[in-house]
């Protein structure tokens, strides 16, 4: 039975589109009452009164907390950390000092989220208030060696500035990417339960139910197994929901205190401050190149912002360490620079997204200062090694993607001139790059269920962030078991179920997935040997039977199988996604406005296991690095110190009408270093280097290099 | 959520008298402005006066002799697929079109759209950040701020935001008029007179006094209405405010412009009407593109953009150009 390589539809589809799926905030709880955040109006200061009284007297009002009466909490380890489930170490309504813009000041617990609501406008606080610090070119000068966190912070092979230096052929650019928000269709959520046995369960809008559950156990101080943490249905994560923020904190708080369930939901405008945002970057780049195009050195340097009291660093000079050979050496290095801001956090995708922009808009200058194809640049510095490690790589499909992503397109029929290609009064341009994005390994376990009417029940911790995880878990257990996928229901989401990772980084198929192979395998080793050894099973002597029949002959109600995925660290091979990505965008010289045509986008994600999801998956990243081209970008007011375009009117994300069609390949083979199930992450990978293959084709088509994200009309005229 | 009361006056003059009486009151009709300014506290009516049920208030006339009379409460969807309105003014079809969604178009109605307030994000932050338009003399924060969706033109130390109506910058070239009727009896007001300058009074947008309720919009019949065109630059392809947008209406004789009509949005607290420009395009030829450039900039040595948005200033006489060329194309 291969229900894998089915373009099989959603599990989920049917509740989803007919509204019966219950996301965080629509769950019934029985005798809830509401919590709205106030926020502070400063970006950097304290407050000297905070006057409640008119609040708690509201209609409704049940109470009001600030830093002077909700529990203290316990700090969590420092330094911070990115694999550390907390959003950042600051701990809400704890003292009264104001660290950034908007930041979390008090709650008001009332009968409905209105009155609740409309008390917190009452509430007075006197701030003092010092100007704030803001990031940008000038800041920027204050940048600081943060430590690790991740990877290590700077890296080195072989001797990049003398590479450089004796090259015929140099590159030396700065580019700039613009403060981003997730912006979730589903606000952030959280309702906090607690039983007369202390116990609590958390219904939470998370990537990550078990990191919630250790963090909150943590810093309220009970322990794990008094919390339970459920997520179903996730109306959108993109990194913004895989790690503990404030409000969740202060709920579960407050709800102890209260003793009463309370339900707290962020406003659209609160996500700004409230939860983590893709900080702005600004890097600097040199290439070093012989005339043909070989690489003989890179540099990449990057420099980015993180609040007042975490060290996070976006490592956006991540991916030239092993994208393509250079055979001098590469250099990579990252600063950062306290401002008044809340923490960062990795938002899709995360560090590639942001330096694939610099270095393969980098590569296309390399193409156009030799005359070189950029395609051909690019299979030239192609490599089976991994420049970083010295490793070769498990798998890489990036000439493939190159080569066939190219065809597709029509790339021969491109005249290499800018300005070169016209359709009417518009300028068409052709662009491309090249993408890789990291491949991570966690553990994860799973349970399998086959049960004597011949349904099977697949049980794991993981999420489903809209990216299909129901239904590929279902087709996984499917094609182990031999059963139609119509026979496997799954259930995820919830603490209670076997552990597994976080749902981030494009690791849930490749680690999760594999957890539930292992646990249909064990389980369907269970039957076999049942059969094997149990009671006569086929008297008819037929070699193959039935897990129902089976079941009821030996009168057997349930096997029960377990997947623990415990993946050892890298060996012998570096394991990455790769992708190669082609747009044609056409731009009226006279408006400076830029519309995408066409694109296609060549990856290499290991083996597919659904095709309907992977396209979904991979046409969803081509538009979310559409609005990273383009549109996106949350604005800083320099005096205030804080975002100013906080929704949807203000911070512009495509619709469908910026959206042509989009074609998808899928070039990748079986890849087990990977993953017993073959694959490779996809998620995160499509939507990086969709900026620079915009930005390349706007370059083709005008003549003007834009190096700072978005491109917006202004810097086109 | 602030708190208010909804009620559903029986007929206008109700209506009028009960908005008259009361410094807190506030129409609405179809809402798709008020509730957002609602939410964001930017706007805190205590009784809102529901006028969705007055009869007679969403007719679409379209007199024999030329030009359009709406009701108020006639919806913007209902006004762009009118065939006479598409015929007759296609810049008008055109300006309601390109606004909003389709869904707000079928709630939102022509009265409400004029009435639409600015979309400068201090002003709408639920924060309550300095503002003169929604808390008076708290300053304007926009004016160092981040400006690049505000005015070049017309703009005052107090305040520097642009207004956000697509059918306004249309009506505005035209010459319409908002039929208006107040406690004193009824009057026709200018549509170039209906919309504010700031000055230091920038929490006034219009000139409507209390009680003053819209009836409907006339637009009296004009040669330059068939071609004409509405020309919406902006930032994403669809769902979106004007960065710039120019509307153009003319009429021609042999190739060379007869009259010219051409009003702006995006770049001042009201429809900005380029009056130098359209004098000096007179007896211009279509064709001739630098003598159209050479008589739009006639308007524009005037304009005085702010630190994030002097780009503007050459965009929006390309937009202008557009705008006309495209209405040309018309004739």
């Amino acid at each position: 039975m291969n229900a894998i390589g089915q373009p099989i539809s959603r599990l989920e589809g049917r509740l989803k589109t007919t509204g019966a799926a219950r996301y965080t905030a629509d769950l019934p709880i029985a005798d809830v009452v509401h919590g709205v955040i106030v926020q502070s109006t400063i970006a950097n200061g304290r407050m000297v009164s905070i006057d409640t009284g008119q609040a708690e007297k509201a209609p409704g009002v049940l109470a009001v907390f600030t830093h002077r009466n909700l529990p203290r909490m316990n700090p969590t380890p420092k330094p911070w950390s990115h694999l550390h489930p907390h959003g950042q170490s600051y701990l809400p309504l704890q003292d009264d000092r104001i660290l950034y813009a908007d930041q979390p000041v008090a709650l008001v617990v009332a009968g409905t989220r209105d009155q609740a609501a409309y008390a917190g406008t009452l509430i007075g606080i006197k701030f003092e208030s010092s100007p704030p610090a803001v990031f940008g070119r000038q800041a920027a000068k204050e940048a600081v060696e943060p430590p690790q966190f991740l990877w290590p912070v700077a890296s080195s092979v072989g001797n990049a500035e003398q590479a450089i230096a004796d090259s015929p052929v140099k590159i030396e650019q700065t580019y700039s990417t613009a403060d981003r928000h997730h912006n979730q269709m589903e606000p952030h959520a959280t309702t906090a339960v607690w039983d007369a046995d202390g116990a609590l369960t958390l219904y939470e809008t998370t990537q990550h139910i078990f990191g919630t559950r250790e963090l909150v156990s943590m810093v309220l101080g009970i322990p794990q197994e008094k919390i339970n943490v459920v997520c179903q249905f996730l109306g959108g994560g993109f990194g913004g929901k895989a790690y503990v923020w404030p409000h969740t904190l202060i709920a579960a708080s407050a709800a102890k205190v209260l003793n009463r369930a309370v339900h707290v939901q962020l406003t659209r405008a609160q996500m700004y401050s409230m939860t983590g945002h893709q900080c702005a970057s600004i890097q600097a780049i040199r290439l070093g190149a012989d005339r043909n195009g070989k690489l003989n050195g890179i540099r990449h340097d990057s420099i980015t912002p993180s609040s007042m009291f975490d060290n996070y660093i976006e490592y956006a000079a991540l991916c030239p360490r092993s994208l393509w050979a250079a055979t001098g050496g590469i250099a990579t290095n990252h600063k950062i620079v306290h401002v008044n801001r809340n923490t960062p956090t990795p938002l899709r995708a995360p560090h590639e997204a942001l330096g694939n922009f610099a270095l393969e808009s980098a590569l296309d200058e390399l193409a156009y200062a030799i005359g070189v194809d950029p395609v051909t640049v690019r299979l030239l510095n192609d490599t089976e090694i991994d420049p970083e490690s010295g490793r070769p790589f498990s798998t890489r499909a990036m000439r493939k993607c190159l080569i066939e992503g190219a065809a597709r397109f029509g790339w021969e029929k491109r005249t290499p001139e800018p300005r070169s290609m016209r359709d009417g009064r518009y300028l068409i341009g052709q662009g491309m790059a090249g993408a890789i994005y990291t491949h991570w390994r966690w553990p994860a376990q799973a349970r399998v269920t086959l049960r004597r009417d011949g349904s099977a029940l697949v049980e794991a911790g993981s999420h489903e962030l809209g990216t299909g995880t129901y239904t590929v878990f279902r087709q996984i257990a499917a094609d182990t078991l031999g059963l139609p996928p119509e026979k496997i229901s799954v259930r995820i989401g919830d603490t209670r179920l076997p552990r597994s990772h976080a749902s981030i980084g494009s690791a849930t198929l490749a680690n999760a997935g594999a957890s539930v192979m292992l646990a249909a395998k064990d389980v369907r080793d269970k039957a076999i040997a049942l059969a094997a050894s149990g009671k006569l099973v086929a008297p008819h002597r037929n070699p193959e039977v039935s897990y129902d029949e089976l079941f009821a002959r030996n009168d057997v109600d349930s096997l029960v199988g377990e997947g623990n995925y415990d993946p050892s660290p890298e060996g012998s091979k570096a394991t990455f996604s790769f992708s190669a990505l082609f747009a044609e965008v056409r731009v009226d010289p006279d408006l400076g406005t830029v519309r995408l045509n066409r694109f296609v986008g060549a990856y290499d994600c290991g083996r597919v296991i659904n095709p309907k999801t992977a396209r979904s998956q991979a046409i969803g990243g081509i538009i979310w690095g559409v609005g990273h081209a383009l549109t996106e970008q949350s604005e800083t007011d320099p005096t205030l110190g804080r975002f100013v375009n906080r929704n949807y009117s203000g911070y512009l994300v495509p619709t469908c009408a910026d959206i042509p069609d989009l074609d998808v390949l899928f070039l990748g083979e079986f890849d087990g270093e990977a993953s017993p199930i073959g694959a490779k992450g996809l998620g995160e990978l499509t939507s990086v280097a969709v900026a620079p293959a915009i930005a390349n084709a706007v370059y083709h088509a005008t003549g003007k290099r834009v190096r700072d994200l978005p491109i917006t009309i202004e810097k086109l005229l | 959520m602030h708190q208010f009361t909804l009620s559903r006056p029986a007929d206008i003059s109700a209506a009028i008298a009960a908005h008259a009486q009361d410094a807190h009151a506030a129409f609405i009709a179809g809402g798709t402005d008020l509730i957002g300014l609602m939410k964001d506290r930017a706007t805190l009516p205590e009784r809102l006066l529901d006028l969705n049920r007055l009869p007679d208030m969403s007719y679409i006339d379209a007199p024999a002799g030329g030009g359009l009379n709406i009701g108020a409460l006639a919806r913007m969807s209902d006004v762009a697929a009118h065939f006479e309105v598409r015929s007759r003014f296609p810049v008008i079809a055109e300006s309601l079109l390109f606004a909003a969604s389709g869904q707000l178009r079928n709630m939102a109605t022509i009265g409400g759209n004029i009435m639409q307030r600015t979309r400068c994000a201090y002003f709408r932050d639920e924060d309550d950040l300095p503002c003169n338009k929604r808390r008076p003399g708290s300053g304007c924060s926009a004016r160092f701020g981040l400006n690049r969706n505000h005015a070049i033109f017309g703009w005052s130390d107090d305040c520097v935001a642009t207004h956000p109506s697509d059918l306004a910058v249309a009506l505005t070239a035209l010459d319409a008029h908002v039929l208006v009727r107040g406690p004193g009896g009824q009057r026709s007001i200018p549509f170039a007179e209906f919309h504010r300058l700031p000055g230091d009074t920038p929490e006034r947008d219009i000139v409507l006094d209390r009680g003053d309720l819209i009836i409907a919009i006339e637009v009296p019949a004009r040669a330059e209405g068939r071609a004409s065109h509405y020309f919406k630059l902006r930032d994403r392809q669809s769902y979106e405010f004007a960065l710039v947008s120019a509307a153009a209406a003319i009429t021609a004789d042999g190739g060379l412009i007869g009259s010219a009509r051409i009003a702006m949005g995006g770049v001042a607290h009201k429809p900005w009407r380029l009056t130098a420009a359209e004098a000096a395009l007179r007896g211009v030829s279509l064709d001739d593109t630098d003598a159209l450039k050479a008589a739009i900039t006639a308007s524009f040595t005037e304009a005085r953009p702010l630190e994030h948005n002097v780009f503007k200033v050459e965009l929006a006489q390309r937009v202008a150009l557009r705008a006309l060329e495209t209405a040309g194309a018309r004739l």
